[in-house]
């Protein structure tokens, strides 16, 4: 029906959006039926409210702060620049437990490579003194090497 | 402050102005959702000089611009007018009535389809005109 089709065009687009030939259309439609006269002219106050509603939250953004967005996106960068010099600190305390863990085992290995074996060093100093076994002065008859007193000595 | 607690999350995809338009929008929407609508706007709820105004913009001198007494009662009309509506209308009817927002930029700012901002507008759009059909038909 010719009305619901106007009211249709009023609810589907802003007034502001309507085409020059569907306002024609309107217009000439409202002259004769009362009730979408009624709709075009309440939709024409909707619009007005609508926009006026706008133009002063609009007046009151200017009233806002301007450096509001410089100061954020200056937070921004600050806060991305000391994000490098805090990862490595922050990676230090994330593996912290790992680090204490591998130091405590270096200390115990190295406790147990130079403290343990502390026994052998007695037959280490006597091997560096005498360093031919009694089997091989005994045994060793190389008349090209001959062995002298103190070998034998030091043997027994 | 929302934004600025959220900074980590933006990513540099998109402008900062898109982000933060997305982070108030949705703010906005919530704050809407959580506020009690109020029932249909009707005459008796209207104050005298609100009267008069919908008696002096609704006759042949609309075409009049407003002066700025004027302007604070329709801004203020309109702000109740919209309380009735339900959240998501009431969003897509100020964005694209009262701001000359595109479908496709509300879609972008709000996340919705294309097919529901024009859903929502046109029940916005709707519920308003039926809303100041009657307070019109009212009027003494």
């Amino acid at each position: 029906m010719k009305d619901n089709h106007i009211i249709d065009i009023l609810d589907n687009t802003p007034l502001a959006n309507i085409s020059a030939s569907e306002l024609r259309t309107i217009h000439a439609h409202i002259e004769a039926c009362a009730d979408c006269r009624r709709a075009f002219e309440a939709a024409q106050v909707s619009s007005l409210l609508l926009k006026e509603r706008a133009n002063e939250a609009a007046q009151n953004s200017l009233n806002a702060n301007p450096f509001f967005q410089t100061r954020v996106l200056a937070a921004w960068r600050e806060q991305q620049a000391s994000a490098g010099v805090w990862s490595f600190r922050r990676l230090w305390s994330a593996t912290g437990a790992i680090v204490a863990s591998m130091a405590a085992t270096t200390a115990a290995l190295a406790v147990l490579t130079f403290v343990a074996p502390a026994t052998n060093t007695t037959n280490q100093q006597t091997a560096a003194i005498v360093p031919y076994s009694d089997e091989s002065v005994v045994l060793d008859q190389d008349q090209n090497n001959q062995i002298t007193n103190d070998q034998v000595i030091s043997a027994i | 402050m929302k934004a600025f607690a959220q900074m980590k999350s933006f990513a540099g995809r998109g402008s900062m102005e898109g982000w933060l338009t997305r982070i108030a929008t949705n703010t906005c929407l919530n704050i809407l959702r959580a506020a009690k609508r109020r029932p249909e706007l009707v005459t008796s709820d209207l104050a005298e000089n609100e009267t008069e105004w919908l008696e002096r913009v609704s006759d042949s001198s609309r075409t009049k611009p407003l002066d700025a007494e004027q302007k604070v009662i329709a801004a203020d009309l309109a702000e109740r007018l919209l309380e009735t509506l339900p959240a998501e209308d009431r969003l897509a009817l100020t964005m694209m009535d009262g701001e000359g927002a595109s479908v496709l930029e509300v879609a972008e700012v709000t996340g919705w389809s294309e097919s529901k901002v024009k859903v929502r507008a046109f029940r916005a759009r709707q519920k308003a005109r039926e809303a100041l059909e009657k307070l019109l038909g009212h009027r003494g």
